[in-house]
């Protein structure tokens, strides 16, 4: 090392790199074989950390992480006896791939080998949360514990799903192959599901952890970007990747400097983050272009409209309601009908949302979620029914929530204790 | 100037191995950054299993693996740095991020007679 540049690497690199070398030799010994092609991969990091650090970043530092990868795959299969006569078979799969490392086309090559582990690890004979922690760990490069510090979760209990998923994928033999043309719809909805919960994962108010949660947003994105960049677009993947931009470019405000939740309405516009906007909007329109008119289009319909405002008092919410309608016909989801509430109240006032919430409350799942009786709970103190807000807000509270939701909500239970109605507070703005 | 050799010893239990792509790229990245000061001459890493101890003795010569097996730390590499004496070399060598991971030995080391006369 000659001491005069400071060498460093791409931001993410390893992480990029790992869903890459996964899935390039996973592409070549097949998905029987997924725990070698981790294992190869967790290998090159490995050497990476015990050797760069005294001569520096290789040249190529991408293509020196897939041979190291690509090799220790060949000599774990000359030494192990697990692979039986399988073994060469596999080092000549893997030894015909070699050509690819040198092979001006590899970019090319590895993007398709991602986008059939994206479809492989979206398959929709895995259960939905095993799909979404098998592409988490093989297409984004999450450990066991980050995934399990995303989704607040044991990480026994993420080690497990992702073992049956692996399991899975050998007993059912799923192919690491492009959907057929006939599947190709039912594949890819999967797809857009999945890369969508993923997002939401990251996007949700969990206490702390506020880097990793960014990453898996903009690792959602990035997916979202690789599909819809291939032969599997659709205009409703351009729709995904709208959304998700123009969701993810509020991140930064969603939080105040203390941690607490700052409701959309009530956030510095100016903390919004302007490239994902742009790239937000150039998605949505382009998936406009078509007939198609999916949940995902109304979905960025509505993040575009709240983006296009140029203040909270300017959001169009007629326009935001008329989205939510259509919504509400195509997803027939109570999270979907409760979000509708909350715009009626905008629109038609705490009334009417008061109406638009009677049938919600029959809905077992919706009760147990603190989300309807915080709703009640704003409505109920919009219209001064002050205590029977503060029981909504008392109830809210009895639900699994977060940190910052939890003390969101205490500090909206004290505004209606102590009688300061929110018609009076910074929200009024909200119900003009 | 007087140079110094850093000896970095892993220990095995340590993160380093069971770190995510991303946690192995951040501590990379401070090993490089530590790297680059001008005191740094350069280094090299030392592979970990492949290591051979040779002895003589009365039966000949023998050769073992190891040193590896004996110990709960194995030699990860080192670094030669430049410094005024003894006590720069080990201020300088204070935040280096190995101490997360391991030990470190700094040794004077001698490049010619006149440092041992005196």
């Amino acid at each position: 090392m000659d001491g005069t540049s400071n060498p460093v690497l791409l931001e993410h690199l390893f992480r990029r790199q790992a869903g890459r070398i996964v899935s390039w030799l996973a592409g070549m010994l097949g998905p029987q074989h997924l725990q070698l092609a981790e294992d190869a991969m967790q290998e090159a990091m490995l050497r990476a950390a015990k050797t760069w650090p005294f001569q520096g970043v290789p040249e190529k530092p991408e293509a020196w992480l897939l041979r190291v990868a690509h090799n220790y795959a060949i000599s774990m299969l000359r030494r192990s006896a697990s692979f039986g006569d399988k073994s060469a078979s596999l080092i000549a799969a893997l030894e015909a791939g070699t050509q690819t490392v040198a092979d001006v086309d590899i970019e090319q090559n590895l993007r398709d080998d991602e986008l059939r582990m994206i479809f492989m690890c979206c398959h929709p004979e895995l259960p939905q949360d095993a799909r979404v922690a098998l592409g988490l760990k093989l297409v984004c490069g999450f450990s066991v514990g980050e995934i399990a510090r995303i989704y607040l979760a044991e990480e026994k209990t993420i080690a497990q799903r992702l073992v049956r998923a692996k399991r899975l994928v050998r007993g059912r033999n799923l192919p690491l192959l492009m959907p057929r043309r006939t599947e190709l719809r039912q594949r890819l909805d999967s797809v857009l599901n999945v890369i969508y919960l993923m997002f939401s994962g990251g996007y949700a108010a969990h206490a702390g952890e506020e880097l990793i949660r960014r990453d898996v947003c903009l690792e959602a994105l990035r997916l979202g970007q690789l599909v819809a960049a291939s032969s599997m677009a659709a205009p409703r993947m351009d729709a995904l990747v709208a959304l998700m931009a123009l969701q993810a470019a509020r991140l930064p405000a969603r939080t105040d400097a203390a941690g607490e939740l700052v409701l959309l309405e009530e956030q510095d516009r100016s903390l919004w983050d302007d490239e994902l906007i742009t790239l937000g909007f150039s998605y949505f329109d382009r998936s406009i272009t078509g007939d198609e008119v999916s949940q995902w289009h109304v979905q960025a319909a509505i993040a575009a409209t709240y983006a296009s405002a140029q203040t909270s008092a300017m959001i169009d919410w007629p326009a935001v309601l008329k989205h939510y309608d259509q919504l509400v016909e195509m997803t027939a989801s109570p999270v979907v009908a409760l979000n509708r509430a909350v715009v009626v109240m905008k629109v038609h006032g705490a009334k009417a949302s008061l109406l638009a919430l009677a049938p919600l409350e029959k809905n077992s799942a919706l009760r147990r979620s603190h989300l309807l009786h915080a709703v009640r709970g704003r409505v109920l103190a919009e219209l001064g029914r002050d205590a029977e807000a503060e029981a909504a807000f008392s109830a809210a509270l009895q639900c699994d929530c977060t940190q910052p939701e939890k003390r969101f909500l205490l500090k909206h239970l004290e505004m209606v204790r102590s009688g300061s109605s929110f018609s009076t507070s910074a929200s009024s703005t909200a119900s003009s | 100037m007087p140079q110094y050799m850093l000896l970095l010893r892993d220990d095995r239990e340590t993160v380093r191995g069971h770190a995510s792509p991303e946690e192995t790229q951040k501590i990379i990245q401070r090993y490089l950054d530590w790297g680059t000061k001008p005191f740094n001459l350069g280094g090299f890493a030392l592979v970990e299993n492949t290591g051979r101890v040779i002895r003589k003795n009365n039966d000949g010569i023998t050769v073992t693996e190891g040193p590896f097996s004996e110990s709960r730390e194995v030699m990860g590499g080192y670094y030669m740095i430049q410094a005024a004496n003894f006590e720069e070399a080990v201020e300088l060598s204070l935040d280096n991020p190995h101490l997360d991971f391991g030990t470190m030995e700094i040794r004077d080391v001698v490049l010619n007679y006149d440092e041992l006369m005196h």
